[in-house]
C-alpha cells in the first residue's frame, strides 16, 4: 500500500518536473539547479521512506522514527526548496496555469497553511500517534499504517513550504513568524521525543531498547533537519535583505544617507 | 579580533550596535547549548539524556532550548554576517552580547533546569556541590564580563573582516 502510493506519487512528480524544466531549457530560461538538486534528494527521501529495507522492518520502533524523518521530515523540506508550483506556473500551458493560480490563491489553501493550523496539525498527529494507542493499531491494520504516512508527508510539507519554500504563497507570514513557527514546532518535536522516552511510550512498540533509540533518533534526527531548515531560511532572510539593502545604497545616490551606518555602508559593500 | 577601518566614525550605545549586541547574544546561547549537548551529553557522558526525576516543565524547557539553541546560533551568524555587510558590525559589543547569552544560558541550565525542574544533574555518582558551584560560578563571570564589555566606547569592525565584496548576498 505504502510502497504502491509513495512509488507512484514520486514517478509523478519527476515526470511533471522534468517536463517543466525541458520546456523551460527550449525557451532558453534558466533554472536555478540548485532546486533540481533539491527535487531529486527529496524523491530519494520519499522513495527510501517506503522501498526496502526500510518497509521491511519499519514495525521495529527505531526504522518507524527514521522512515518518519525521511518522509514527513527531509522529504518536505528538500520539496519546498525545490519550487515546484514556481517552475509549473512558468510553463503550463494558458488555461492551466490559471487554474493552478486560481487554487494557490483559494481560501482552503490559505486556510491550510495558516501556521497556527499547520502546527496544531504536525504537533497534534505526534501526539495523537505516540501518546494514545493510535501507535499499536497502525502494527495491525496497513491502512491505517499508510494513512498516518500520508498525514504526516502532507503536514510536513504543509510546514516546509510555510517556513522555507521558495513558492510565492498568499498571505505567507514574514520572516520572523516562520522562524517563531519553526523554533515552536522544533521545541515541541524535541519535548515529545524526551516525553517518550521518559514514559516508555508508545505503547506496544516492542523492547524499551527500541523505544530508547527511536525516541533519541527522533530528538537527535529531528534537530538536524530542523537546524537545516534554520540555514535555508535566513539564507533567504539574508538574500532578501541584501537586496533590499543595495536598492537604499542606489537611491540614496553617490552622497549616501546620513549616519555611521549609511557610511560604513558604502565602504564596506561598493569596494 | 578585527582591522579597524580608518575613518570608520566610533559608536555610541545605541542604535546601530542593537542588532551587533543581538547577534552576540543569539551565538552565546548556540555556543552554550552546543558545548552543553556535544562536550558534556556526548563526549564525556556526565550529563544523561534523562533521569528519572525530571519534572514535566523539564521536559518542555530542554526541547526549547536545545531546539531554540541550535536554531538561536544560525539566526546570530546571519545577523552578523548582515550587520557586517552594512558595515555596522562592533566586534566589542557582540563579545558583550556572546558572553552574556552564554553566561545566561549557562546559569539558567544550572540553577533553573538542573536544581528546580531536576532535568539532569552536571555528574553522577560524585559530590555534586563543586560541580554545581564551578559551573554557577563561570557562568555568573561570563555576564558580569559581558555586562562590562557593553559599557564604555567601541567602533565598528573594518571592512577587511570578512572580506565582503560587491554582490555578496
Amino acid at each position: 500500500m505504502l510502497e504502491l502510493v509513495g512509488l507512484s506519487s514520486v514517478a509523478t512528480w519527476l515526470a511533471g518536473y522534468g517536463a517543466g524544466l525541458l520546456r523551460l531549457r527550449r525557451r532558453g530560461v534558466r533554472w536555478p539547479a540548485g532546486r533540481t538538486v533539491a527535487l531529486v534528494a527529496g524523491l530519494a527521501c520519499v522513495a527510501a521512506g517506503v522501498l526496502p529495507p526500510v518497509v521491511d522492518h519499519d514495525e521495529t520502533f527505531w526504522v518507524h522514527v527514521g522512515q518518519h524523518l525521511l518522509l514527513a521530515m527531509a522529504a518536505p523540506v528538500l520539496l519546498a526548496l525545490s519550487g515546484p508550483f514556481t517552475l509549473a506556473l512558468r510553463t503550463l500551458p494558458r488555461r492551466s496555469r490559471r487554474l493552478l493560480l486560481g487554487a494557490l490563491h483559494s481560501t482552503p489553501v490559505a486556510f491550510a497553511t495558516t501556521p497556527a493550523l499547520v502546527l496544531l496539525l504536525d504537533i497534534g498527529g505526534l501526539v495523537l500517534l505516540y501518546t494514545t494507542g493510535t501507535y499499536a493499531l497502525t502494527l495491525q491494520h496497513d491502512w491505517l499504517h499508510a494513512l498516518v504516512h500520508l498525514h504526516m508527508f502532507l503536514t510536513g510539507c504543509l510546514l516546509a513550504w510555510v517556513v522555507v519554500g521558495v513558492d510565492p504563497m498568499p498571505r505567507r507570514p514574514g520572516f520572523g513568524g516562520r522562524l517563531a513557527t519553526l523554533v515552536i514546532v522544533a521545541a515541541a518535536h524535541d519535548t515529545i521525543s524526551k516525553l517518550l522516552y521518559a514514559h516508555d511510550l508508545p505503547v506496544g512498540a516492542g523492547p524499551a531498547s527500541d523505544r530508547h533509540a527511536g525516541a533519541q533518533l527522533m530528538y537527535y534526527g529531528g534537530t538536524v533537519v530542523d537546524l537545516a531548515m534554520a540555514v535555508a531560511l535566513m539564507g533567504q532572510w539574508y538574500r532578501a535583505t541584501g537586496r533590499e539593502h543595495r536598492r537604499t545604497l542606489r537611491r540614496a545616490g553617490p552622497g549616501g544617507p546620513a549616519g555611521p551606518s549609511g557610511a560604513a555602508a558604502r565602504d564596506g559593500v561598493v569596494r | 579580533m578585527s582591522t579597524q577601518g580608518g575613518g570608520v566614525p566610533d559608536l555610541g550605545t545605541a542604535g546601530d550596535t542593537r542588532r551587533t549586541a543581538l547577534s552576540g547574544v543569539l551565538c552565546g546561547i548556540g555556543v552554550a547549548a552546543f558545548v552543553d549537548e556535544t562536550v558534556f551529553h556526548q563526549l564525556l557522558h556526565w550529563h544523561h539524556f534523562y533521569d528519572r526525576s525530571t519534572a514535566a516543565a523539564g521536559l518542555v524547557s530542554d526541547g526549547l532550548f536545545h531546539a531554540g539553541g541550535f536554531i538561536a546560533i544560525v539566526v546570530g551568524l546571519f545577523l552578523l554576517a548582515d550587520a557586517q555587510r552594512r558595515r555596522a558590525f562592533v566586534p566589542k559589543r557582540w563579545a558583550a552580547g556572546l558572553l552574556v547569552g552564554c553566561g545566561g544560558f549557562q546559569l539558567y541550565d544550572g540553577v533553573i533546569q538542573h536544581k528546580v525542574l531536576g532535568l539532569h544533574q552536571i555528574r553522577y555518582h560524585v559530590t555534586l556541590w563543586p560541580y554545581d558551584v564551578t559551573w554557577d560560578v563561570i557562568a555568573a563571570v561570563m555576564v558580569l564580563v559581558g555586562t562590562l564589555l557593553f559599557r564604555g566606547r567601541a567602533r565598528v569592525a573594518g571592512p577587511g573582516l570578512f572580506a565582503v565584496r560587491r554582490g555578496d548576498g
